[in-house]
């Protein structure tokens, strides 16, 4: 992964669009797959991660000549692993009922690969600065890419948008119900949409990729 | 030994950093949570025993969790609410166990925190969509008191106190099964005890 020398906001709008982490680099698919048959699941994912990857990314472009190497992971998983546990306190304490719903899915942030491969590939090397801009960047793509996955997966599967504290119904239940695509709100739902919404945007990169040479 | 400090002390110094601010979270967003969790427990009390408008709380000796005496609106007992927990598939389940004012019957069960696999063993604490939605707890209503719930992998036989494994979850269900079964079992003496004078007053 080579790092060009733009600018910024450059690097801000490549973490959405061009290196968006879930929908070209196909990283964090775990969380992707899992929380997202819901909108506000989505967001709240998204935020959590917002959260965790400034302040990761901060604290590494921090101390990025202090850290020893050969021990930079142990550095990275261990500044993670305090923000994840605090983003999972607050989520706790101010929004219990979806943090509920994504249960051990907060937690789990830890391992998600995006957060420690922007330490590793920008924050470890860069300006606070360039490093911020590219949590921004990447996390705002992560969320969106979750919110949008969320919407087709929810809008088809229980005819709904939820968003933390209320519940936007489409149509009747009554009248959804027996039309509803279970599956979507369900795994394989998880796999389908993707998999739907990956092919879009390689089909629209590749367009353009043609159109520009 | 000054290798060991020269490579070491920034990892040394963030973790203690980190530990102070953990704790700082900890500290002050204990008390919120622990407001939510009593909430989310009371909502939990009303769906395993329906019509439940007060609780008061049943000290039982030896068991070191909750029970909650229902009352209705003009506080006359209609039920009781034991809160349980027992080991899971990956951590703690932790549920509500209804039962009638005799404790003869359940009335009710509802997993109020869990971290089983999520799509399969977080089944046992599936939430109904809607209100003719029938849930995996729902299995429980009606079931017998006075005898072990056993989880089965075919269709349950009516009157032989049998709950269905959620499929692909056995040892899911069968700790919730257990832990409700040994909750029963520990707290049921207690409350018939209790039930006597109280159904003895109001005739």
């Amino acid at each position: 992964m080579a790092e060009e020398n733009g600018s910024n906001l450059q690097q801000f709008v490549d973490g959405i669009i061009k290196n968006n982490p879930v929908l070209v680099q196909l990283l964090g698919m775990c969380p992707t797959l899992a929380v997202t048959n819901s909108v506000d699941n989505a967001l709240v994912m998204g935020a959590a991660v917002i959260f965790v990857l400034v302040m990761s990314n901060m604290v590494t472009s921090l101390f990025r000549h202090l850290i020893q190497p050969h021990v930079r992971i142990l550095v990275f998983t261990l500044t993670i692993a305090t923000f994840v546990t605090i983003a999972d306190l607050v989520l706790k304490a101010y929004v219990f009922e979806v943090s509920k719903k994504l249960g051990p899915f907060v937690p789990l942030i830890i391992v998600n690969c995006i957060i420690i491969a922007r330490a590793e590939v920008v924050a470890s090397r860069s300006g606070l600065l360039r490093s911020l801009a590219d949590a921004l960047g990447c996390g705002l793509g992560f969320t969106l890419a979750l919110t949008l996955l969320g919407l087709v997966r929810e809008v088809l599967g229980a005819g709904s948008i939820t968003l933390p504290g209320w519940r936007i119904l489409l149509c009747d239940p009554k009248v959804f119900e027996p039309h509803a695509w279970v599956i979507m709100i369900m795994p394989p739902g998880a796999f389908l949409t993707l998999g739907v919404v990956i092919g879009i945007i390689t089909q629209i990169r590749m367009r353009s990729a043609r159109g520009g040479a | 030994m000054s290798k060991f400090v020269a490579e070491s002390w920034l990892i040394l110094l963030l973790g203690l950093v980190f530990a102070v601010l953990l704790a700082g979270a900890q500290t002050s967003l204990q008390p919120t949570i622990r407001v939510n969790q009593q909430k989310a427990l009371n909502e939990a009390v009303g769906t395993v025993v329906p019509g439940t408008v007060k609780t008061e709380i049943l000290p039982v000796t030896g068991y070191d969790r909750e029970v909650f005496r229902c009352l209705d609106g003009d506080g006359k007992l209609i039920g009781w609410a034991i809160d349980a927990a027992g080991m899971g598939f990956a951590d703690k389940i932790r549920a509500v166990i209804g039962l009638s004012a005799d404790a003869e019957t359940i009335t009710g069960l509802k997993v109020i925190e869990n971290v089983e696999t999520p799509g399969l063993g977080n089944k046992v604490a599936a939430e109904p969509r809607s209100e003719s939605d029938k849930v995996w707890a729902d299995q429980y209503q009606g079931l017998s008191a006075g005898m072990e719930t056993t989880v089965v992998k075919r269709t349950p036989i009516k009157g032989k106190n049998e709950v269905q494994a959620v499929t692909g979850a056995t040892i899911s269900s069968k700790a919730v099964a257990d832990l409700a079964n040994k909750a029963i079992q520990r707290v049921r003496p207690e409350l018939k005890k209790q039930d006597r004078p109280a159904t003895a007053e109001s005739r």
